[in-house]
């Protein structure tokens, strides 16, 4: 049955990713990458330093050509409407790239003329934005002249001067004192309603509230897709446990870590967060610490953090 | 059409209007040490060149120098500041605008500080002497600091496109820019050259851009030659600035 043209457009995913890979020499930085984000989703890509996100953002933005596969942005191939697709879509990149020698203000207007708006229309628009990003009384001041959030705060001003539909946001709020990592996030919660938004970010609390769907990806490729929950469901089943004891912590730590049940360990003062192999083991772990010493034991909730270091390993990365 | 370039056009104006005045006095010292120095410190031992004073010799050489300078600076340094320091080459490329846009509107830029610090140079030393020219002379002179202008502005672009350390810029400065502007003969005459190499010395578009200024200047005209060998220069460089910006940006 064929749909109606509108209907059609409705449903079409906001960006569609058909096995990107993109090789830098003998380093395949992301590889045979497909996805799709629904629209009017906060979608959140996690992954360790090196993993590919920023690779794969400059891709979706048209500022990289893949090596093979290609991506659509709102249903326009970034390999072949580049243009179309910059018309629709707003990005704040990992590192700011404002421009020194013009105000703030002007930073947002020339943005507005290259998207051919006009002045009766940016105007307003530009005086909104500095607003709710709170930079008004600061707009005819030199970027170089505000603080790291204050700059962050006007990059997200810029990319969104011109109504985009798709916003890709690279570690929108690394860098930042947490109230300004609020405002960002409070500011960027009032456009889900607008646009798709496609972020990355190290804080997994901001991902784990914030966002609708989640991928981690490691080495170039995707490892598990799904909301927060599903995600910490799926480590559900990895027996995760506090126990704290009254005294000896030392001593605890060395038979905690002899255990065979026990398969791993990690302590903070008298605390203890333990991964057992099964419910079975809980028997002979009380037995090894003796009920006398136990003050608390109880099973943790796996946090999105747990998920992110089982999925992408404790070691850091080059 | 030609939205984006435009628009980054209008914003290198805007900046270089913030800082006219110190760019200007900067950029009128050098060649006004060198008129003193050469055109009145020598006065007394040089005596006419091809029957024209000294002085008078070598004040359009200078003149185009600057333009043709300041046009491969700002090209040259401007690209290679937004594209590895500020990284707003970036930013325009996530604008519907097409990469041409970026390049051809770097390359006006250029083309422009060029001009117009090069008017400010000749009316500095046309004020300071007392050499007139006719009005026709002044407009062939115009043309060939265009073409000079332009042509130097798409070699900037180039270096500051393809060169990534800055110091390296430099060097190209140091070792291809400035001999082909002195071997173009702004302080003596081509004549002094060896009739063996003469010819080679008058193909050289920088010889064009000097000899060709020099001769407009001082006795009117434009020598065909000459303009054919320039705007074939500045179409080719033009076409080659563009080419290799957009291999290079899209990597
Ligand atoms: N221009 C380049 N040339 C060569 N290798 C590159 C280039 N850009 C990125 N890489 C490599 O590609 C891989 C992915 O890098 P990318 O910047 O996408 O990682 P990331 O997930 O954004 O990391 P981070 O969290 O640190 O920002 C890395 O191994 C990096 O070294
Ligand atoms: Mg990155």
């Amino acid at each position: 049955m064929r749909r109606p043209y509108i209907v059609q457009i409705l449903m079409t995913p906001a960006i569609v990713l058909h096995g990107i890979t993109k090789t830098y020499g003998a380093l395949t930085a992301v590889d045979d990458f497909s996805l799709e984000v629904e629209r009017g989703a906060i979608f959140a890509l996690l992954g360790p330093n090196g993993a590919g996100k920023t690779t794969l953002i400059r891709v979706l933005t048209t500022l990289l050509r893949p090596t093979a596969g290609d991506a659509m942005v709102e249903g326009r191939s970034v390999l072949t409407e580049g243009r179309e697709v910059r018309r629709l879509i707003g990005v704040v990149p990992q590192e700011n790239n404002l421009d020194r020698y013009l105000t703030a203000r002007e930073n947002l207007v020339l943005h507005a003329r290259m998207h051919g708006m006009r002045p009766a229309e940016y105007n307003r628009v530009i005086d909104e934005l500095l607003e709710l990003t709170g930079l008004g009384g600061r707009q005819h001041d030199f970027p170089d002249t505000y603080s790291g959030g204050m700059q962050r705060r006007l990059v997200v001003a810029r990319a969104l001067v011109h109504h985009p539909r798709v916003l890709f946001l690279d570690e929108p709020t690394t860098g930042l004192d947490p109230q300004s990592r609020r405002a960002v996030w409070d500011y960027i919660q009032t456009l889900r309603a607008r646009m798709t938004i496609f972020l990355t970010t190290h804080y997994m609390d901001e991902a784990d509230t914030l966002c609708d769907r989640i991928v981690i990806m490691d080495h170039g490729r995707p490892l598990v897709d799904g909301s927060a929950a599903q995600l910490k469901e799926a480590l559900a089943h990895s027996h995760l446990y506090e126990v704290e004891v009254r005294r000896d912590a030392d001593r605890y730590e060395t038979v905690l870590r002899g255990l065979p049940f026990v398969e791993s360990a990690e302590r903070s003062g008298n605390l203890f967060r333990l991964a057992l192999t099964g419910e079975e083991a809980l028997k002979p772990l009380m037995d090894a610490i003796g009920s006398a010493d136990i003050r608390k034991i109880c099973l943790r909730e796996p946090s999105l953090e747990d998920v992110f270091i089982e999925l992408t390993g404790k070691k850091v990365r080059e | 059409m030609f939205r984006g370039a435009f628009s980054i056009w209008g914003r290198d104006m805007r900046v270089l209007r913030r800082s006219l005045f110190s760019e200007l006095l900067a950029v009128i010292a050098y060649p006004l040490t060198l008129y003193l120095a050469f055109g009145i410190g020598l006065k007394g031992y040089i005596a006419d060149v091809e029957g024209v004073p000294y002085a008078l010799f070598i004040a359009p050489g200078l003149i185009s120098m600057t333009a043709v300078n300041a046009a491969f600076d700002e090209s040259a340094w401007s690209m290679w500041f937004h594209r590895r320091v500020q990284h707003t080459i970036e930013e325009y490329r996530v604008n519907p605008i097409t990469v041409y846009d970026i390049v051809i509107g770097k390359i006006f830029s250029g083309f422009c500080q060029g001009a117009i610090k090069g008017v400010a140079v000749a009316a500095v030393i046309f004020l300071m002497t007392p050499f007139r020219f006719p009005f026709p002379h002044l407009l062939a002179y115009l043309f060939f600091i265009i073409l000079g202008s332009m042509i130097f502005s798409c070699l900037g672009t180039i270096c500051g496109t393809t060169i990534d350390k800055p110091e390296n810029i430099g060097r190209v400065q140091a070792v291809v820019i400035v001999p082909l502007i002195f071997m173009a003969g702004i302080f003596f005459p081509l004549s002094s050259y060896p009739a063996a190499i003469l010819p080679a010395i008058r193909v050289l578009p920088t010889t064009a851009i000097f000899e060709g200024a020099r001769q407009a200047l001082l006795k009117g005209g434009i020598e065909g030659g000459y303009a054919a060998i320039l705007i074939a220069t500045a179409a080719v460089s033009f076409v080659l600035a563009v080419w290799i910006f957009n291999k290079k940006i899209e990597e």
